[in-house]
């Protein structure tokens, strides 16, 4: 039913049931178009959405039929008529058909909200056209993900802020994946609903169109990142014979068509990140390259070193230009992977300075940790998917290295203490209460995501059921299902009196705290034949709403823990296993002490070290790097410097400044990391605002090379 | 007195000779705690200490400070006793 009628009462002296008082009425239908009162209408659709019988669906739709009359009013909308008959299944008790009558929409004036302000859940959202469509369509699934998808006990507990459920607006789709640049390579781009088919590459910049175009199919298909494998090795075979110039272009082509492509989710950039070795891993070693038109080269990866080593170096004299203004360039991101082959690498030190330069210069480079025999793909803020012995039997035929999480979900820690104080097994029971809910909401939300699945290739997820390496693309069996958490510094300070930099006790009781997480998911993955891994959660914005929340419902307790200004809102909570943001250790003690946690989380972490304004030299950064590898167990590092960006005259300067030093202009922007990537800070939420004014930023750590220019 | 902390697990093929060797010192007097790196209180602890392999022993002092760490092997008493002394 759907929206404007006109009402002007021209009421039979009787009436018998199943007819429908003749009422001059116009009716604007959501079909646009224009229809008479009918009575039947509310009928029908009450017994077709809800299943009441004939009799009560009669009833309700005559006891509507009289409000609307007495209402005396000229016009009614559809959506009010449906408000009307929901309130009357209220009044007799029909609370299950009112959920099934529910309508889901938005209030008018969250439109004009909408349209006219930008939304600040995600920071890669700019505001436009697009992004109107992206929140208003996420309104609607995070309402329909709630009623629908996940049962009542999962969705209060969203609700509340007992845990937090990742990209509910996405509910039809998986959270992210990474995959293998040899899947097109081999198989060529044939996509679901393609209006065209193409065979495989036979150019380095059509196997680089593919690559971008491919990603942008997926990115429509996934809630979260895209990441690539091996990019510059498998490229390898593509760029024998060319020239350092034209090498160097496609390095510019490549960073360049995924930075700029704003047209993915709302308008956003293609959330990528390309994994990227010096050397060549281990496992791809031996591993046949396929090269130009899908075919093998007859020789093995092992012998593209030197062309996936040209590469890789441009790519990175590339992020160090940025962009036409010289900001740093958010998307791609570059994980370096750092193994101990590469330290046997020739060459390694001189690349190592290198993507240092670029982490000083821009932020860029990503630095992941792949020690002993470890392998892993690696993602989107933090995520990284650890190769076992069938992904290293993949290896052997890599388009088939495809990796997939399937929803992440987010425990509230500091919660579970306010409400445990003085309760050691109280808290951990509820600690154990509430991974099973995040494993709840993790099983409601397969079984959805595998009704879709199932509908094949005429349902709406077919990009991920093709089948042209023989089984679907999404390999279901081969999913993680996210459980992360926020604040555990809060939730430790809460339980015993200290944060986890002041105290070896502190620090232990948060190791046991993320321990105990780790051996749920084991135990609770065995029960379910489904694997349950613990990841750091970005908590762009999951920190912000845990601490409102807890402000709101756990006031008392909760504002001697809760971070930020409290009075104006703007507060959060610490992201994750992460110690405070301003705590003063310098970064190695930072690295290695954050750097425990990073074994028993097995999906990924990351450690910041924020730089501020300053502008290591790339060498102190590389001992920094060697550093970690050697004496840490930690996963993965960046380096975050800060820029201003001018809006007047384009230019992008060190440091958070007041106004433009060249033009002089206060129109102005930031620029830093916010959890995972570089972002403008013009787009974060209070409370994320609020933690980058704490953050301690090393000054005086490093050797430095200069201050104050970009 | 020195502690010696035993990290060990249920499937572990050197893990048995481990807690033989922390029962014999523990009858001798010495301060032996045992974790199993399957609970809460065991995994956490092994974290602290870096521990990846088992069965790990790390010998600590009254101060915290490490004396010595075997990972993934098992020392003799004798061994053990060299490094905290006779009882």
């Amino acid at each position: 039913m759907g929206s404007v009628i006109d009402l002007q009462t021209r009421q039979k002296p009787e009436k018998k049931i199943n007819e429908t008082t003749d009422l001059a009425l116009n009716v604007r239908t959501s079909s646009e178009d224009m229809t008479g009162w009918d009575r039947s209408k509310i009928v029908d659709a009450l017994m077709r959405e809800t299943g009441l019988d004939l009799q009560t669906a009669e009833e309700i739709s005559l006891d509507v039929e009289a409000v609307i009359k007495k209402a005396d009013i000229k016009c009614i909308t559809a959506p009010l008529i449906r408000e009307i008959v929901d309130s009357k299944l209220i009044e007799r008790g029909l609370e299950d058909a009112r959920k099934k009558h529910t309508r889901l929409g938005v209030p008018i004036y969250d439109v004009d909200q909408l349209i006219l302000h930008p939304n600040k859940e995600n920071a890669n959202v700019p505001h436009g056209p697009e992004a109107t469509n992206l929140t208003l369509a996420e309104g609607i699934k995070k309402e329909y993900a709630l009623l629908r998808v996940f049962s009542p006990e999962i969705g209060d507990a969203h609700m509340r802020g007992d845990i937090h459920l990742h990209d509910l607006g996405f509910i039809d789709r998986p959270y992210c994946s990474g995959q293998s640049l040899e899947y097109i390579k081999k198989f060529g781009l044939s996509l679901p609903n393609s209006l065209s088919i193409a065979k495989p590459a036979k150019q380095p910049e059509v196997l680089l169109a593919h690559m971008v175009k491919f990603a942008a199919a997926l990115q429509s298909h996934f809630a979260g990142a895209i990441g690539w494998d091996a990019v510059n090795l498998f490229f390898a075979p593509y760029l024998e014979g060319r020239s350092d110039r034209e090498v160097r272009q496609l390095a510019q082509m490549m960073i360049y068509e995924f930075s700029q492509q704003a047209v993915a989710r709302g308008g956003q950039a293609i959330f990528t990140d390309i994994n990227l070795y010096w050397e060549v891993p281990k496992h791809f070693e031996n591993v046949p390259a396929i090269g130009p038109g899908g075919t093998f080269t007859g020789r093995t990866y092992g012998d593209y070193e030197k062309e996936a080593q040209r590469f890789v170096w441009f790519l990175f004299d590339v992020y160090r230009e940025g962009d036409g203004t010289g900001r740093p360039f958010f998307f791609p991101k570059p994980l370096v992977h750092i193994t101990e082959k590469f330290f046997r690498t020739e060459g390694h030190q001189e690349f190592l300075e290198h993507i240092c330069d670029v982490a000083s210069e821009k932020g860029a480079t990503y630095f992941v940790f792949d020690r002993g025999d470890t392998a892993k793909i690696s993602e989107c803020c933090r995520l990284s998917f650890k190769l076992n012995d069938d992904d290293l039997n993949d290896a052997k035929e890599p388009w088939k290295m495809r990796f997939c999480a399937l929803q992440n979900v987010t425990v509230n820690l500091p919660r579970i203490a306010y409400k445990n104080m003085g309760s050691e097994e109280g808290l951990f029971g509820s600690l154990s209460a509430m991974i099973a809910l995040a494993v709840k909401a993790h099983l409601e939300k397969k079984r959805f995501i595998e009704n879709l699945l199932d509908l094949g290739e005429t349902g709406p997820l077919a990009l991920l059921t093709m089948k042209t390496d023989g089984q679907p693309y999404i390999r279901m069996h081969r999913a993680s299902y996210l459980i992360g958490m926020v604040g555990l510094n809060e939730m430790v300070k809460a339980f015993t009196g200290e944060e986890l930099n002041e105290s070896k006790r502190a620090l232990k009781f948060g190791l046991k705290v993320i321990s105990h997480m780790n051996l749920e998911c084991q135990r609770l993955s065995e029960q379910h034949g489904m694997h349950f891994v613990l990841e750091q959660t970005p908590a762009e914005s999951t920190s912000y709403r845990f601490a409102r929340l807890d402000l709101r419902d756990y006031g008392e307790i909760a504002r001697q823990y809760i971070r930020g200004t409290l009075d104006n809102g703007e507060t959060y909570y610490t992201n994750s296993t992460c110690l405070p943001v301003s705590s003063r250790e310098n970064p190695i003690e930072r690295v290695q002490s954050e750097g425990l946690f990073h074994p028993i989380i097995e999906a990924g972490s990351i450690t910041h070290i924020w730089l501020g304004e300053s502008k290591p030299s790339k060498q102190s950064l590389a001992n920094f790097v060697v550093k970690v590898f050697r004496e840490s167990l930690n996963d993965q590092i960046a380096f975050s410097p800060e820029f201003t960006n001018c809006l007047q005259c384009g230019r992008t300067v060190r440091g958070m400044l007041d106004a433009c030093p060249y033009c002089g202009s206060k129109e102005i922007d930031g620029i830093t990391r916010m959890t995972g990537d570089l972002t403008k800070i013009s787009s974060w939420n209070k409370g994320k605002i609020e933690e980058l004014k704490k953050r301690n930023n090393n000054q005086g750590f490093f050797a430095r090379t200069q201050t104050g220019s970009a | 007195m020195p502690t010696i902390k035993i990290f060990t697990k249920k499937q572990c093929p050197r893990c048995p000779q481990a807690k033989q060797l922390g029962c014999e010192l523990a009858q001798g007097g010495y301060s032996v705690v045992s974790y199993d790196v399957e609970t809460a209180d065991g995994l956490a602890e092994a974290t602290f200490f870096s521990v990846q392999a088992t069965p790990t022993i790390i010998v600590e002092d009254a101060d915290e400070n490490t004396l010595a760490e075997f990972r993934g092997q098992v020392p003799s008493r004798d061994e053990m006793v060299k490094i905290i002394g006779a009882n």
